[in-house]
């Protein structure tokens, strides 16, 4: 809930509206901003107005719903940790372009990294170029960094001119990437989780893969943090497993386990009896675990084995969002296949062209509509006609239907 | 899962196509890639928020990316492979 006005300070009145449904949009204001203590439910969007008078009372900035953007300045704030991030929504003219200054003047007040989402804007006038160059300075000056994100041609061009954009400052980047330090609180919170909610757990760990080895990347205890190491150091372990063959593997009494003569007895020495991993999956590929430990022997009860699943998958899915699933080696591993595969295209479009005298779309689409029909992947496809360069006569669809790529 | 509706913007559409079959949009751009789309991982975002308009190459491309990933995931190409496509079908609310 949007804080009201009475909770507002009275050093910084904030009146506000609540904003209908179509003038949300995604927004985190979490944090107390400036001097004023806006707190409000996500997402909001607010819009600024200069209040010029409000200034020297301390107010940073006057706070409303936006209504006719004509004198007001749609301003979107999010924060992630010491990150803030503004997207502004409506052109900066020579009446609220003093209201964006405030606004801005009152992020950097609190936060060294400043991201500037233009990326609604089509082109900036001199008011609002000269309020970013301005705090943009303040900013570097004071040794943080200004990052003007998503601006169009026109208005990166305008930024150049003005001196604004000073690489590597200004960058065109598509996303904010994930904040480690999110990342690895929601992992703790998974592990909390587990260790709360699935039956027998006395601990919870999450492994990733991270540059060609496993790591620990959120635990409940060091002695969990030292179980999960145990096997990494041996090479062998339900974690490892479950990190490396994408399976679920249950350890229901170690003093039964024989399928990891090393890491068994070191986990028997640290008081572990049972042991599940769940593999964490990013499109079927492995790239971590989520491991639960017990002191008992036969301590997870199916249904505890189906919640563990339920949180791995949740926590895959969260971990796919931050772009954390693909390691270093998976991700050259599947770029070097992509590009095997977009030589292959390039090789059937062009047989495809000379056979039937088609232009290069005219190819692709036949291929497209071939694989379609025979609801065969493109790849496969295109291997069959550059195959068929080696044979008399290239058979696209054997059996009854016999036309041409579809 | 929500309904997909043929009534939508092309771009918010294709959009959604790409969230219902679980891609990011730096696993859509991979695919997009490997099937032979010339653009860059920004300018196929900027496609599917309606920020630039597709070549119908473009359009077909990213349908059948979309495609691709529908069949391994037991769908049967439920993405339009063009706008006129789409308007032909009109009664499809696909998801995976």
């Amino acid at each position: 809930m949007i804080s009201r006005h009475s909770e507002a300070t009275t050093s910084c009145p904030v009146p506000y509206r609540r904003p209908n449904r179509s003038q949300r949009r995604v927004l985190a204001l979490s944090q107390p901003f400036g001097g004023c203590p806006i707190r409000c439910q996500l997402p909001f969007v607010v819009a600024i107005t200069p209040a010029p008078g409000r200034a020297a009372e301390g107010c940073d900035a006057e706070v409303t719903a936006p209504k006719d953007p004509l004198g007001e300045c749609a301003v979107s704030i999010g924060f992630v940790n010491a990150r803030a991030a503004l997207a502004i929504r409506s052109e900066v003219d020579r009446v609220n372009a003093p209201g964006l200054g405030a606004i801005l003047d009152a992020v950097i007040e609190r936060h060294r990294s400043v991201v500037l989402d233009l990326g609604e804007l089509d082109s900036m006038s001199g008011w609002g170029l000269g309020v970013i160059a301005a705090q943009a300075s303040r900013l570097r000056r004071s040794g943080g960094t200004p990052t003007i994100r998503s601006p169009s041609d026109l208005v990166l061009r305008m930024l150049d001119i003005s001196g604004v954009a000073e690489p590597p400052h200004i960058s065109r980047i598509t996303a904010i990437s994930a904040d480690t330090d999110v990342v690895d609180g929601a992992l703790r919170l998974v592990v909390a989780l587990a260790r709360a909610t699935v039956g027998g757990a006395d601990g919870v760990s999450v492994s990733l893969r991270r540059h060609g080895h496993l790591a620990t990347v959120a635990a409940s205890d060091q002695t969990i943090s030292d179980m999960d190491a145990s096997q990494y150091a041996t090479g062998e372990g339900p974690c490892v497993d479950a990190s490396v063959d994408g399976r679920w593997f249950h350890a229901e009494s170690l003093d039964t386990e024989t399928r990891w003569p090393a890491f068994t007895p070191r986990a028997q020495a640290l008081g572990i009896n049972a042991i599940l991993s769940s593999p964490l999956l990013a499109e079927g590929r492995p790239f971590g675990a989520l491991n639960i430990y017990s002191r008992t022997a036969m301590a997870f009860a199916p249904k505890d084995q189906e919640l563990a699943s339920v949180l791995a998958a949740e926590a895959s899915l969260m971990l796919t969002s931050a772009g954390v699933d693909v390691t270093d080696e998976q991700l050259s591993s599947r770029r070097n296949e992509a590009l095997g595969t977009r030589r292959l295209i390039a090789q059937a479009e062009g047989v495809i062209m000379e056979r039937e005298g088609v232009e290069a779309d005219d190819a692709y689409s036949m291929l497209c509509d071939y694989s379609r029909r025979s609801n065969r992947p493109f790849r496969e496809r295109a291997e069959d006609v550059v195959a068929s360069t080696k044979r008399p006569q290239f058979d696209p669809e054997p059996g009854p239907r016999q036309s041409h790529y579809g | 899962m929500a309904e997909i509706s043929a009534t939508e913007r092309p771009a918010d559409l294709l959009d959604r196509y790409r969230r219902n079959a679980g891609l990011s949009h730096g696993d859509l751009w991979l695919r997009y890639f490997e099937l032979g789309g010339m653009d860059d991982a920004l300018e196929l975002e900027a496609i599917l928020c309606g920020a630039i308009q597709p070549s119908a190459h473009d359009r077909e491309v990213i349908a059948h990316a979309l495609n691709e990933r529908f069949v391994e995931i037991g769908g049967n190409h439920p993405v339009p492979y063009s706008e006129i496509d789409a308007e032909r079908r009109p009664e499809e609310k696909h998801g995976p």
